[in-house]
């Protein structure tokens, strides 16, 4: 099975009057973590549970909603079986406050829940391939590997070794460590994972191609051709090409004009609110943040906002051969974007090292990270000024930015992480010691793996 | 480049004062607004002998500045919402919870330890002279007129005279890597890879800083400046206070010099013939420069006196070649200023624009007297288990154009994280927060990257303590003439 990550995120609308209740919920199942037990939902590496409050689009009203997003490994029936055995009582507890919520369910009318309140989600995740087991055990690896060699140099026992036979000493004490017998094993992401990550991008690109090849083959082909019906069929297949590129040209001017007419209006947050929402995120390694905001006026912008969505979704799974990595966020363990509402309303959630503010200060201060973010927040209510969607905004105004974050920040009432002394990089680092730890290396390799530890 | 109104800054924007090495900085309370103000207007003339100095004047016998806190300013009669819209780090204090907690400031140098900084101080008054005397002699007067003008001295904080060798208590040549700023009179050489100067806004509001936009800058609302002191904001809807002014961070930190090479001398497993060496070499990892200032990575196996003053070296190469066992990523240099080779970021040009929008002029001056006055390894290892009872230290200033953005991201990010480049387990080792276990956020170690294999100290105790601190505003002088005048006498 594979363990490429994703997200998975419910949104259900909240009946009347029951915002309250539900804060109430969320906040005992903070303070009793064993009444929403997701340390007993090993699919999960981070939860956040939340209520955005109704809010105005226009004339139009926002309803209140209930929020759950978990980030998780694996197939996601998997998650959505796991989450309903380990957490299905809490589910429920919740769920009975939203709307179209049957009661009395079965796990069955649960999972159905589940799937039918499903929002799709722009994820990234830092630590693919991962599961949460793998992320403590890599730990434990590292932990133990540690404690040996500071063993081994306090009495000097690796005097003059090599860095080939300390490697070697070191695969011995693992083979030998009855508690690390599951180490001796090489470890190594599925065969499929690349798929199962990209099988979106890879699939666009086949049909694509198939597409564009079939069409230049016809067109090719008008040269030696008699048909009086292929004339009509490439200019059909042109047209259906170039439609589509005219349509998002057309959106996108759209934005453009309505950018014109934008005016900055977040402004500085009162110091209070500020005070009290970095006190909930300075957590001393990994920290949540929850940003929602509706999205400014204008008519093209819910679509424009999703499919901009939809081209960072492609970016941060990565594009077979074009772009295989796909981007790196170097603090963030997982983020996503989830455009609600029709697109009306977007939410941010990340899961990143480093405190809340300095950690909003990563994302602009490079020119190309500030232009990044314009992409999505950029569409944001009383965001900076924007141009042709990605240029000034944050880029020119990065207090603008700052004061818009602040402005949409959420308290957010649930939050859950398995690996609250662990940073990414940590996270990275413990399984490139994994990865590195048996196979056959040069020298030159086995110094390189040295210098993780 | 953006030309500095130099008339309209203080001076010590612009430079350390290396010719003035005696210096005092006085804590002051507001006691009679009216008097004190006065006092504020006699130090915004010129030609009486006790103005602020400003940066377009390079004096060579006596320097006067003057900064305030948020409550200062309100004591002095600054309008409340004049003083809402300072940066709100300034309003809410360095020792507020959270922000403490942010920035290390726990344990022993938790705020509730301090001997100055949570009853804050209104107002601080930095006075340095070319020696001693003199400064014994424009102290005694500043106090007698300070007394008499409204002001109550809460503590006269001493500083010992600068050292010829620029060397602070550990032993170590300190004050080499201050940023240039653009417009000031050092100049930076084009031909160096690191130190080309920084956009001004970064150290003085007012100006552009690396982000080609403006920090911002407190304000006043126009009908509280009727006497038109202060500049108009660009959008001309307020009186702009913050121009040409700055943020002053003070952190006065005691020193264990003894305690330190003490840990030198008994835990180096560095290369050396002998303790002195050992130890040497092993704090000059955590500094990330040898005792007498050559940088670990242009220099890694000694202390080169060619090299003594050198900024200009970078660490990204060296990482290629020889994966930091040069100069640990640890190393207090390089946790302050990674230049080019910020661990998180994924290349040497995305370090550099990241890093150049977190830097600080510093302005710190040590206190207290030497363990040793040769400042000899060998001297004070030969103290180390003599009875101490000297207080030593650092009195850290810095000035920046954003505290979140330049002093806490630093402190916080960078000094204090002990999961920064990757590691678990390590603070800054010389002025970090060490935390022993059973914390559950460890932080004690040390680690020094070598081939085959990295050596790691553990236990190390903490070798600084805080023991007062706060944020000031060192105005512009349209900005302190408008503090010294506000409100209007009827």
């Amino acid at each position: 099975m594979h363990a490429v990550h994703a997200g998975y995120t419910i949104i259900a609308r909240l009946k009347d009057d029951c915002v309250g209740r539900v804060r109430e919920l969320l906040a005992e199942f903070r303070a009793h973590p064993e009444r929403m037990p997701f340390a007993s939902a090993l699919t999960t590496h981070f939860a956040t549970a939340t209520v955005l409050d109704a809010q105005r689009y226009g004339d139009e009203e926002l309803p209140a909603t209930l929020m759950l997003a978990t980030s998780f490994w694996g197939p996601s029936r998997a998650h959505e079986d796991d989450l309903v055995r380990t957490l299905g009582s809490a589910l429920r507890a919740l769920f009975s406050h939203c709307e179209g919520f049957p009661a009395s369910c079965s796990d069955a009318e649960l999972v159905r829940f589940l799937r039918a309140h499903r929002h799709a989600d722009t994820f990234y995740s830092g630590m693919h391939h991962l599961t949460r087991e793998d992320v403590l055990r890599h730990d434990e690896l590292r932990a133990a590997i540690e404690t040996f060699v500071d063993q081994q140099q306090a009495t000097d026992g690796f005097a003059g070794c090599s860095a080939g036979a300390l490697r070697r000493e070191i695969q011995r004490f693992v083979m030998r460590e009855p508690t690390l017998a599951w180490a001796q094993a090489p470890w190594q992401p599925a065969p499929n994972s690349w798929l199962a990550r990209q099988w979106r991008s890879a699939l666009v690109l086949a049909l694509g191609g198939i597409y564009v090849l079939a069409l230049v083959g016809c067109t090719v082909a008008l040269a030696f051709s008699d048909s009086t019906t292929l004339p009509l069929v490439v200019a059909c297949g042109w047209l259906a090409l170039i439609i589509p590129l005219f349509a998002v040209f057309a959106l996108v001017v759209g934005v453009w004009d309505a950018e014109r007419q934008q005016r900055y209006t977040a402004g500085r947050q009162p110091d209070a609110d500020v005070r009290s929402l970095a006190a909930t995120q300075c957590r001393p390694v990994i920290n949540e943040m929850t940003i929602a905001n509706r999205i400014k006026d204008g008519a093209a912008r819910p679509l424009v906002l999703r499919i901009a969505l939809w081209i960072v979704a492609r970016a941060a799974e990565g594009v077979p051969r074009l772009f295989p990595k796909g981007i790196n966020i170097p603090t963030v363990a997982t983020a996503r974007w989830v455009a609600i509402d029709r697109g009306r309303r977007l939410v941010f959630i990340s899961n990143f090292t480093n405190a809340a503010e300095p950690y909003v200060r990563d994302f602009i201060d490079i020119r190309l990270g500030a232009m990044r973010i314009n992409l999505s927040f950029g569409f944001g209510d009383g965001y900076p000024v924007t141009e042709w969607i990605v240029r000034r905004g944050a880029v020119e105004d990065p207090n603008g930015f700052i004061n818009v974050v602040h402005a949409n920040q959420r308290h957010t009432e649930l939050w859950y992480c398995p690996y609250d002394h662990l940073s990414i990089d940590n996270i990275k680092r413990n399984r490139a010691i994994r990865e590195g730890l048996f196979g056959t290396v040069t020298e030159t390799e086995a110094k390189a793996w040295l210098q993780l530890l | 480049m953006e030309t500095l109104a130099k008339p309209e800054i203080q001076g010590l924007i612009v430079r350390g004062y290396g010719r003035l090495p005696s210096a005092q900085f006085l804590l002051l309370e507001v006691r009679d607004a009216v008097l004190a103000r006065g006092y504020l207007q006699r130090l915004c003339e010129r030609g009486d002998g006790i103005s602020v100095t400003t940066a377009n004047v390079s004096p060579d016998d006596v320097a006067l500045h003057v900064a305030f806190t948020a409550p200062g300013l309100v004591q002095l009669g600054v309008p409340a919402s004049a003083v809402e819209s300072f940066a709100r780090e300034l309003v809410e204090g360095m020792d507020e919870p959270t922000r403490a907690m942010s920035l290390g400031d726990q344990g022993v140098n938790d705020p509730e330890h301090w001997t100055w900084g949570r009853e804050k101080p209104h107002v601080l008054l930095l006075i340095y002279a070319k020696d001693e005397l003199m400064l014994a002699e424009r102290v005694d007067r500043e106090r007698t007129a300070l007394e008499a003008s409204g002001f109550h001295v809460i503590v006269a904080k001493h500083t010992a005279p600068l050292r010829a060798d620029q060397k602070e208590h550990f032993g170590w040549k300190d004050g080499l890597s201050t940023p240039i700023m653009e417009g000031s009179e050092r100049a930076a050489d084009p031909h160096e890879v690191w130190t080309f100067p920084f956009r001004a806004g970064e150290f003085v509001l007012g100006y552009r800083n690396e982000y080609e936009a403006y920090s911002e800058s407190p304000t006043v609302a126009l009908d509280d400046d009727p006497q038109g002191h202060l500049p108009l904001t660009s959008d001309g809807t307020a009186k702009d206070l913050g121009r040409n002014g700055t943020y002053l961070v003070y952190r006065e930190m005691t020193q264990d010099v003894p305690g330190f090479w003490k840990y030198l001398a008994t835990n180096s497993r560095e290369p050396g013939d002998d303790e002195v060496t050992r130890a040497i070499a092993l704090g000059s990892k955590m500094v990330g420069r040898w005792p007498g200032g050559a940088p670990l990575v242009a220099s890694p196996s000694h202390d080169d006196p060619a090299l003594s003053n050198i900024n200009d070296f970078t660490y990204h190469d060296e990482d290629q070649h020889h994966r930091s066992t040069a100069c640990p990523f640890g190393a207090h240099i390089r946790r302050a200023n990674p230049r080019d080779q910020l661990p998180s970021e994924h290349d040497r040009d995305d370090s550099i624009e990241m890093v150049r929008k977190h830097q600080m002029i510093r302005r710190g001056r040590v206190f207290g007297p030497p363990l040793a006055d040769s400042m000899d390894p060998r001297d004070f290892l030969a103290k180390r288990d003599e009875p101490d009872l000297g207080v030593r230290g650092l009195h850290f200033i810095c000035l920046v154009g954003h505290i979140g953005r330049q002093f806490e991201f630093v402190q916080r990010a960078w000094i204090n994280s002990p999961n920064f480049a990757a590691m678990f387990r390590d603070a800054d080792p010389i002025i970090g927060v060490h935390r022993p276990p059973p914390d559950p956020n460890v932080s004690d170690e040390f680690t020094c990257p070598a081939e085959p294999l990295r050596r790691k100290y553990k236990g190390m105790p903490q070798f600084t303590r805080l023991v007062g601190g706060a944020y000031f505003f060192l105005p512009g002088m349209r900005a302190l003439r408008f503090i010294a005048r506000h409100p209007l006498p009827l």
